[in-house]
């Protein structure tokens, strides 16, 4: 039992930091603090453990050159177990031991649940990993805002890239979660729009799916093209396979979090050239595509300067973090220009007013957010034989 | 009438792999009366060590090249001019994994089975003669020490592990209508079945199966007629760890493997709930019951209603039968 | 010396608050309850206010499984529906008085428990556990659904009112607090007098051997079934305090996970007394919390540091539940009672 009483201890101590730290960090505001959760454990622990290094270096890149504002910053992150409630309460607990002028949200649930509290002097700009429709909303979610464009923008970019290369059938598989229903209304009245015809909708668990019934089903309906979303690791890549195998001529075409290289490549290496020809739309240029983007040029330096045997390739999910900061940077440097008070409200306010902002490649094209969001976005191809992601459509727009 | 066959045949396959992880529950109920909440994480770790042994140690420099990649002269020989997901290519692909694979199963058997003695020795067996519901309860703990350990051992990436079978299309015409399958869930079902099958006899046959038969009927009992009571516990968790690596290598090989693979154990327990506590033939009945009625509820109505299915089922069964569909009734005395 | 005292009847052996210890220790109980949020920021009353909510679920749940001897996996469910009738409750009557929800959750929840409770009687141990366990996927999964969704917001969750007293409204944390601290202490009051009484005591019968209790002329359907209500109804009232106290509540925030958790609570802090489950509760919902202030201290919110950090903190987590139960079976009471015997034979005791 002394171990069950150190821990009492060190935690009652800890505890007594926590809660006496504003006071402290009041006095002398030295850095720029960013919190965050990521889900480092449960169901999303892999796309936690890939993205949060990156706010890691970008910190230190950001430090490295001299800070925001001549002040350095600080990124604070906290494993949340994709649950919301923990997510909140690391929240809190950043809010509590000082100053925060910015969070990392780690899921549309948590961004809901912290979404009606932020008011006053509670508020925080908010940036997160989800795509959530409901969250690109200045009026009702003044303080957060998305790096790119919501599941909405993502879908309707895809099926007007089916329209456009005169797909007339279209299937919508998606996991039976908030993060697959997201889009589905929408895309049904786009679908409507564009004179494309659903003809099945199927709903799968999230993991672990019953690959060979829905498989027969997509047989049945023979669409020419099929749109998942709502998948991360799993699902998408066995029903793909699956479909491949059983020779269906059907199109796959996935969203952000379902066009992974890396996991379309440990795929390849151990199933076969299953996704050989695997589409989706994603809304950044990927890293190893360096040539129009400065700011990748830059990454990919600084990384290889850190460790020489840096292979070049970051991952998509990670890229996400990295222009969510660029643009919480960003709006800091306007504030500070400005000469205003760091504030959630003037922060959002500079936001709001980037207007044509070269994002130094991970857009095709400058963007603004007045909208909250981006709406931008390509859609690429997977080749098994080279293990890229290519560009097959020009940037589209929302 | 083609339809109905396809998700049946759909079902089957599915209940055969529940059946494969509900076994390893039952095997440990029946001589411990613990339900193991932490199977499906037992599970996990079998997976892990498939993939340490099939992916990353014929991967490692001091291997020999044909572990990764066998391919004897006759194999490119009969592989030339394969269509790709040909059954041909698909043959030939599965053949030059074969040695990696075998070593994979291999090495996740064994090395699952001695995590099963370490957790039987070092977390249940402190707690014999204690409720059952601590046992339990411990079980639970379990669930985040193992999660936890896989995750600081092979990191949460998602990582993918070559199949146990080859994998290609199998067709033919019935009551008019085409039906498929996989040929590597075809191969799944069998090892499945075949498992189960060499469990049964050897429970039924052997002098340790009887122990195990024995200790289950009356533990003290069976400790008055000089059964080493102990050792059947460990047996029996080593024989869920074992049938769980195969199960494991098995899930990991369809759906991918990350530490979320546990989760799949929760849904078990109700196709084990629904069998029998303490019975295999009704666990198995039940699993095959669950698998078919999932797969006609995905085809009618969807994935979210498939979600449930095992839930709904086990509700039914139990308030018509309160001991499963083959349990013993407990025989209580005032 | 704080034994000894000299019991002439029934009453005086039943009376809870028999010794000074025990009386000054509730009113420093008491007073340290009411005084936090004067020194506790809003990190602490959140995760305070957290602790409360569960203990109240908890006592509840100890009410079926501690008592009656009933196992039920399935009190996350009672948890949400006391959560969602509150919303809609004041979703259809704006600004309703918080006693009424309460009340009104407490009710519902009550009903849902009733229903649950029905396969009581024929199923037993175990295989109540998975019935209710069922019960509570099936509930959740009602919830989720697009047809539902006007009432409870479907998969996407809802949002909540706040508490309003008398055209006040009850929107910061401590506001919160204090609105959950005195219905805590009444529910946890109300099941330490339960078990004096002759219904309690029934329960009790039950739970040591449900034969037996029959034989000696206890209704097994009558009172296991009011014993499921009870429990549910604090499930209810505690689901009502939840959505007050958080900004919007989800389906996944009731799922499997939440009703293993309380049932953890539960025999971690020790079954079948009182205190049981305040135990419980605090030491399973402060350890991660604990154990995320200590690594922060080390990781400084590193990002790469907390790749392995934060699975360590779950082995550890799960370590420590384990070795509770190994070298502490009973739960956290029986070192609470070892304590008081130590003190009360003081200088006697060894």
């Amino acid at each position: 039992m002394t171990m069950k009483r150190r821990t009492f201890i060190k935690a009652g101590a800890a505890i007594t930091a926590a809660s006496l730290a504003p006071a402290i960090v009041r006095a002398e505001e030295k850095v720029w603090r960013v919190g965050g959760s990521l889900p480092m454990t449960g169901p999303f622990a892999t796309a936690g453990q890939l993205v949060a290094p990156a706010l890691t270096d970008f910190t230190m890149m950001v430090n490295d050159a001299g800070g925001i504002g001549g002040k350095p910053m600080k990124i604070e992150v906290e494993d949340s177990g994709y649950v919301p409630k923990n997510a909140l309460a690391n929240f809190e607990r950043a809010l509590a031991s000082g100053p925060l002028h910015g969070y990392f949200g780690d899921s549309t649930g948590f961004m809901e649940l912290v979404g009606p509290s932020l008011t006053g002097d509670k508020a925080v700009m908010m940036m997160s990993t989800s795509f959530a429709s409901s969250l690109a909303d200045p009026a009702k979610r003044p303080y957060q805002f998305m790096a790119g464009p919501s599941y909405q923008d993502q879908v309707e970019i895809l099926l007007k890239d089916i329209s456009a290369k005169g797909g007339k059938t279209v299937a919508l598989v998606y996991s039976d979660s908030e993060f697959g229903r997201d889009p589905i209304p929408h895309a049904r009245n786009i679908a409507k729009q564009l004179g494309i015809k659903i003809v099945l909708e199927e709903v799968t668990k999230t993991a672990g799916a019953d690959i060979e019934s829905h498989v027969t089903k997509l047989a049945q309906a023979n669409p020419e093209y099929a749109i998942l979303q709502g998948y991360v690791t799993g699902v998408w890549p066995q029903l793909i396979g699956a479909a491949r195998a059983f020779g269906l001529s059907t199109q796959f075409m996935g969203t952000f979090w379902g066009m992974e290289k890396v996991v379309a490549d440990r795929v390849t290496e151990q199933a076969g050239p299953f996704l050989d020809g695997y589409q989706g739309v994603m809304p950044y240029r990927y890293f190893y595509d360096q040539k129009d983007a400065p700011y990748y040029q830059e990454v990919n330096a600084w990384k290889k300067a850190q460790n020489a045997d840096f292979p070049g390739y970051i991952v998509t999910w990670a890229l996400e973090a990295y222009i969510n900061l660029l643009i919480w940077k960003k709006s800091m440097e306007i504030t500070i220009e400005a000469d205003k008070p760091i504030t959630a409200d003037n922060l959002m306010a500079s936001m709001r007013s980037i207007r044509n902002w070269d994002t130094g490649g991970f857009f095709g094209s400058p963007v603004s957010l007045a909208e909250h969001k981006i709406g931008q976005g390509r859609v690429y191809k997977y080749s098994a034989e080279t293990k890229l992601f290519t560009p097959v459509s020009d940037w589209i727009t929302t | 009438m083609g339809q109905v066959m396809q998700y049946l045949l759909n079902g089957t396959m599915n209940g055969a792999l529940y059946a494969l992880i509900a076994v390893g529950i039952v095997s440990i109920f029946k001589s411990t009366k613990v339900v193991s909440f932490a199977h499906g994480h037992v599970i996990m770790f079998g997976a892990y060590f498939y993939f340490t042994f099939a992916v990353i140690l014929p991967g490692a420099e001091f291997m020999p090249d044909w572990v990764a990649k066998w391919e004897p002269e006759w194999l490119l020989a009969y592989k030339e001019g394969a269509m790709m997901f040909s059954p041909k290519a698909a043959i030939a692909a599965w053949v030059s994994n074969l040695p990696r694979i075998v070593l994979g199963l291999v090495g996740s058997i064994i090395c699952n089975a001695l995590l099963a003695v370490v957790i039987e020795r070092l977390f249940m067996r402190p707690l014999l003669g204690q409720s059952s519901l601590s046992m339990i309860l411990c079980t639970v703990g379990l669930i985040w020490v193992l999660e936890g350990s896989a995750s600081l051992i092979w990191s949460a990436d998602i990582d993918q592990v070559p199949a146990l079978g080859p994998n290609f299309p199998i067709r033919f015409q019935l009551f008019g209508d085409q039906v498929f399958l996989f040929s590597a869930s075809v191969v799944n079902f069998v090892i499945a079945l075949l498992l189960f099958a060499a469990l049964m006899l050897v429970l039924r046959f052997t002098r340790s199966g009887v122990a195990i038969r024995a200790t289950a009927e009356d533990q003290s009992t069976a400790y008055a007629m000089g059964i080493n009571v102990p050792a059947v516990f460990t047996s029996a968790w080593v024989v869920a760890a074992t049938t769980g690596a195969v199960a494991g290598a098995i899930l990991a090989s369809r759906n991918g493997l990350s530490p979320t693979l546990g989760l799949f154990g929760l849904s078990v327990l109700a196709v084990v709930l629904m069998g029998g506590l303490d019975s295999f033939a009704g666990v198995f009945i039940a699993a095959m019951i669950i698998g078919i009625m999932e797969a006609f509820t995905q085809w009618k109505f969807g994935g979210e209603y498939a979600e449930i299915v095992p839930y709904v089922l086990v509700l039914v069964v139990i308030l018509w039968r309160p001991n499963g569909l083959l349990g013993q009734a407990e025989i209580e005395r005032i | 010396m704080i034994t000894g005292h000299y019991k002439t009847a029934y009453a005086a052996d039943e009376s809870i608050w028999n010794n000074w210890a025990k009386k000054s220790g509730l009113v420093i109980a008491l007073i340290g309850l009411f005084a936090f949020p004067l020194f506790a920021n809003n990190y602490l009353l959140l995760i305070a206010g957290q602790i409360l909510i569960y203990m109240i679920a908890v006592t509840g749940v100890n009410v079926l499984v501690g008592y009656t001897g009933l196992m039920s996996l399935g009190h996350g469910a009672f948890f949400a529906v006391g959560a969602y009738t509150a919303v809609i409750a004041h979703n259809a009557v704006e600004n309703l008085f918080p006693l009424i929800t309460l009340a009104l959750s407490a009710g519902v929840a009550a009903l849902f428990g009733l229903l649950f409770g029905l396969p009581s009687l024929r199923v037993k141990g175990l295989y109540l556990a998975v019935a209710t366990l069922s019960a509570n996927f099936i509930i959740l999964f009602l919830i989720r659904q697009d047809w539902a969704a006007p009432w409870t917001g479907g998969r996407q969750g809802i949002e909540t009112p706040n508490a309003v007293i008398f055209g006040w409204e009850l929107a910061s944390n401590t506001a919160k607090y204090y609105l959950i601290a005195p219905v805590f202490v009444v529910f946890v009051l109300f099941a330490q007098n339960l078990f004096r009484t002759r219904f309690g005591r029934a329960l009790i019968a039950i739970r040591d051997n449900d034969h037996s209790a029959e034989i000696l002329g206890i209704s097994l359907y009558a009172y296991k079934l009011k014993s499921f209500a009870i429990s549910a109804a604090y499930c209810g009232a505690a689901g009502a305090l939840w959505s007050y106290f958080f900004p919007a509540i989800l389906p996944e925030d009731f799922s499997l996970n939440m009703s293993i958790t309380l049932v953890v609570c539960l025999i971690a802090g020790g079954m079948g007394r009182t205190l049981g489950p305040l135990f419980g509760t605090l030491l399973i919902l402060l350890i991660p919390e604990i154990l995320k202030i200590i690594s922060g201290v080390f990781t400084g919110g590193d990002g790469n540091a907390l790749i392995h950090f934060s699975s360590i903190r779950d082995i550890v987590f799960g370590l420590l539940i384990i070795l509770f139960l190994i070298f502490e079976p009973m739960g956290l009471v029986s070192i609470w009672d070892r304590f008081w015997r130590f003190v009360a034979r003081w200088p006697f005791s060894k």
